[in-house]
């Protein structure tokens, strides 16, 4: 888009405490960070209760965790870019306080302990808004802060099948007569879906909150729980057992209603493409772009009934033709005819998608040279504002970089308490305790099957940043 | 009643489907007032998706209609028609936000580019929502759900090793857009309060699908890595295993040590010390599988979800609609809101993701009938008469 006159840093005045840890609310504040926010993270030197981002999930440069590992995980950059970080420890009281009077300078809080350890460091919402009247606070956990769950923890990749995704996602199987039917095994999006649905809902909610305390100077608590987040998106389906007793719907890559809809295998390894028929025009563009007009008079596929009854025959057609292209072939023929189809990119084809490096998806993030972290593009935000100011601001924060500046500038804590706090390691720019995590060899990776495949020479193969 | 963070703020929804209607019900839920613009006789296209209420394929009982249309007000209203355009532009003055779904090609010959519709009110928020976005080569190129989550690169970490890129839940792609569309729009609004000017919003869905890749994406660009879809060998956490009634998500995560894990799931072999690391339970997969496939065979999905989470740890069941439906935290959470539609019936509807507190969340408005405002709408709130509205009936404009 144009700029016509990007003036505006949408939460410019906004500061944002962020105590959260792992995917969800990280990346929340992440992208309030893009948008202009001063964020601080809250960090840790004990090694054992940093951010997991910061010390196991990685992945590092070449996969070898550097001098710096808690600084160099690939995936923590892109969750905490931008922001700034102040060590404490939380567990004392003196960090406490000390957390409490910052929640006096800020506007938002973004958090995901569970309720258990927040009542326990005295940061629940109704103490930290005795320090900020206004403040709004979203607490992000796996059951939400009320009802019988409300203590139990979660991760995305146990509490997505939880919140009936698998209900409606799985394989479809075979019958003893070859056809095959609604499948009975539960399968995932995988990939942590259930903490980006929580990224979303707290933006979304938080901005409300915002819009709203600007006009009447209320705060609010935002009490987010994954598991609701992951169950408001399947509404349909829960409200197809409402109305007619349906449980489950697995029916692979198939659509209820159109034919053909699937994926289909491509010339190269694990290469797919998907397409999409949605009505008899559809239908026709693949049969045209196939190069195979005749389909269109073949009985077995004179509607979408018929195809949908005969799809074994008909998607053994399109797949002898799919697997002879490339799938962005595939994309490209079908698109010229005006029918539905897209390659399945890998993280390696979005790294170089031709619309992704049009619109500047990836935004580039110089990190210092002590950094030892090479220039590299960074996921930006699926929105562009025609005059808004929405950009990633700078890398993921080194440890405890704004101790200073937050302890000092901001909250005026003296001298002799900066060297105790030093001296016992609640502020530093180190970790204590424990080394570099250990990786596993890309080649034994492969063989576990925790990746595809590997390219060395990767760096030839990226688009320059 | 909905909640009041957006009371004052008025939203056209002129969206069909999934994305921008998903928005548009979000913005309503935080209290917005929607009204919602539909094509006479066709009206939105979900209207005719399924499945139906009783499954009788009525246009006023498609289930993704009646979900996403909640707390709406609907009018019908043919924008390409003269008449209709000038009405549209009446409601237009003193609306907040417009969002729409159309391809951009389309949004420009109805008028609802972003040029036009700033004309009329320079405050207005547009927000398009599509697959591609509104720029780049892709812009125009055709999509639905699963070509959308194909080219988002997400697809092809969903499933298993050894069998194609599984498709996602239930048209998930523009529930992903619309929930970073009503974030993305609450920004522009936010930013008005200062600039006193509305903007465009331009939400691709590929592009909000494609910042769930935090993972795979430097996987790559660190170190040249593909991630690839689930494992088919491996000890079986972390992921679907059967249990007696179902499946189950039996996990190490929780920082609780290896045998509380182990005496969760039962065995004597399972205590044994060398599946206590990450690294023993790699090297010793598939004996693990097998002892945890015994171990789970004992248990029902929800007592072993209840104990776990009592102990700290974090496994998850396979749930259906059913479970969830009859579930009693949610319950407890007053998370479902009752919504009688007159047509489809009564139901208890999924409510919020969020609890807010303070905010008295009882009941929602059921989605509109086609039409069902236009006379409080066009007559009471804009002025036209009931001849006016004769005469915009029978020009079909309504």
């Amino acid at each position: 888009m144009p700029p016509e006159s990007k003036q505006q840093t949408p939460l410019k005045n906004i500061r944002v405490l962020d105590l959260s840890r792992v995917f969800a609310m990280p990346f929340a504040a992440a992208n309030l960070a893009d948008l202009g926010a001063e964020v601080i993270k809250i960090d840790t030197c004990q090694t054992q209760f940093m951010d997991t981002t910061r010390t196991i999930t990685g992945p590092f440069p070449d996969n070898q965790p550097g001098e710096l590992w808690w600084e160099q995980g690939g995936t923590f950059q892109n969750l905490n870019r931008g922001k700034r970080s102040l060590t404490l420890d939380l567990r004392s009281e003196e960090s406490q306080k000390i957390i409490k009077e910052l929640v006096g300078l800020c506007d938002v809080v973004l958090e995901n302990f569970t309720p258990r350890v927040m009542a326990r460091f005295g940061l629940d919402y109704e103490s930290l808004k005795t320090h900020k009247p206004d403040l709004i606070m979203v607490s992000n956990t796996g059951y939400g802060h009320s009802g019988p769950w409300s203590n139990f923890g979660a991760m995305a990749s146990a509490l997505e099948p939880t919140h009936g995704t698998g209900a409606f996602m799985g394989y479809m199987e075979e019958g003893a007569d070859g056809r095959l039917s609604e499948g009975q095994v539960p399968n995932k999006m995988g990939n942590s879906y259930s903490d980006f649905m929580a990224t979303w809902t707290a933006l979304g909610s938080l901005m409300a909150a915002l819009l709203r305390r600007a006009r009447t100077g209320q705060g609010q608590w935002i009490d987010l729980a994954m598991y609701q987040t992951g169950t408001t998106v399947i509404g349909t389906g829960l409200l197809d057992y409402a109305f007619n007793g349906r449980r489950t719907q697995r029916i692979g890559n198939r659509h209820p209603v159109w034919s053909p809809h699937g994926v289909y295998p491509c010339r190269g390894q694990d290469q797919w493409v998907a397409i999409a028929a949605r009505d008899e025009s559809d239908w026709n563009a693949v049969c045209q772009a196939m190069g195979m007009p005749e389909l269109t008079s073949d009985s077995r596929f004179a509607d979408p009934i018929d195809r949908r009854r005969h799809q074994e025959e008909l998607d053994e057609v399109i797949a002898a033709w799919t697997s002879t292209r490339t799938s962005f072939q595939v994309m490209e023929t079908l698109q010229d005819a005006g029918a539905p189809a897209g390659a399945v990119l890998t993280a390696k084809q979005v790294l170089t998608d031709p619309q992704h490096l049009d619109r500047g998806f990836f935004e580039t993030v110089h990190n210092p040279p002590e950094s030892g972290l090479r220039d590299k593009g960074y996921v930006g935000r699926g929105w562009k504002f025609s005059k808004s100011d929405a950009a990633i601001r700078g890398p993921a924060p080194r440890l405890g970089e704004a101790n200073e500046y937050i302890l000092g500038e901001l909250l005026g804590v003296d001298d002799d308490s900066l060297k105790r706090f030093a001296a016992d390691w609640t502020i530093g720019n180190l970790p204590e305790g424990g080394g570099a995590p250990g990786t596993v060899p890309l080649d034994e990776q492969v063989e576990l099957g925790w990746i595809a495949e590997y390219d060395p020479d990767y760096l030839d193969l990226l688009p320059p940043v | 009643m909905p909640a009041g963070l957006l009371d004052g703020f008025r939203v056209l929804d002129l969206g069909s489907g999934i994305s921008a209607p998903w928005c548009a019900k979000l913005l309503a839920d935080y209290g917005a007032e929607v009204i919602k613009v539909e094509t006479p006789g066709s009206g939105d296209d979900s209207r005719r998706i399924g499945p139906f209420a009783g499954g009788d394929p009525n246009s006023e009982k498609s289930l993704t209609f009646l979900y996403l249309n909640t707390n709406k007000k609907g009018v019908s209203l043919d924008i390409s028609s003269v008449s209709g355009r000038k009405l549209f532009h009446r409601l237009l003055a003193d609306a907040d936000v417009l969002v729409e779904n159309n391809p951009p090609s389309r949004s420009k010959e109805l008028g609802l580019d972003y040029a036009s519709l700033a004309e009329i009110n320079p405050g207005l928020v547009v927000t398009s929502i599509t697959p591609f976005g509104q720029t780049g080569p892709y812009r125009e190129f055709q999509a639905t759900d699963i070509v959308t989550y194909a080219l988002s690169g997400l697809m092809y970490h969903s499933g298993d090793s050894d069998q194609p890129p599984l498709r996602n839940v239930l048209d998930q792609s523009f529930y992903v857009a619309g929930a970073n569309a009503a974030a993305a729009t609450q920004v522009a609004l936010f930013a008005r309060l200062t600039s006193g000017e509305g903007q465009h919003v331009d939400v691709a869905a590929t592009e909000c699908l494609g910042a769930h890749l935090v993972q795979p994406l430097p996987y790559y660009n660190y170190m040249g890595a593909v991630k690839g879809r689930r494992p088919v060998r491996g000890a079986g956490f972390e992921e679907l295993m059967p249990a007696r009634d179902g499946y189950v998500a039996p996990s190490v995560q929780g920082s609780q040590p290896w045998s509380t894990i182990a005496s969760l799931i039962g065995g004597e072999e399972l205590q044994d010390k060398k599946f206590a690391t990450g690294a023993g339970r790699v090297a010793h997969g598939e004996e693990l599988k097998e002892l945890l496939i015994k171990g789970l065979a004992q248990w029902d999905r929800m007592p072993l979800f209840l104990a776990s989470g009592e102990q700290r740890l974090v496994f998850g069941m396979a749930q259906d609609a059913g479970d969830l439906v009859d579930c009693p935290h949610l319950d407890a959470r007053d998370f479902f809101v009752e919504v009688d539609h007159p047509v489809a019936g009564p139901a208890r509807y999924p409510g919020m993701a969020v609890r807010l507190p303070g905010e008295t969340i009882t009941a929602s408005l059921p989605a509109p009938l086609l039409g069902q405002h236009n006379a409080e709408i066009f007559g009471e709130k804009l002025g036209y008469s009931v001849e006016d509205l004769i005469s915009l009936r029978h020009q079909g404009v309504i």
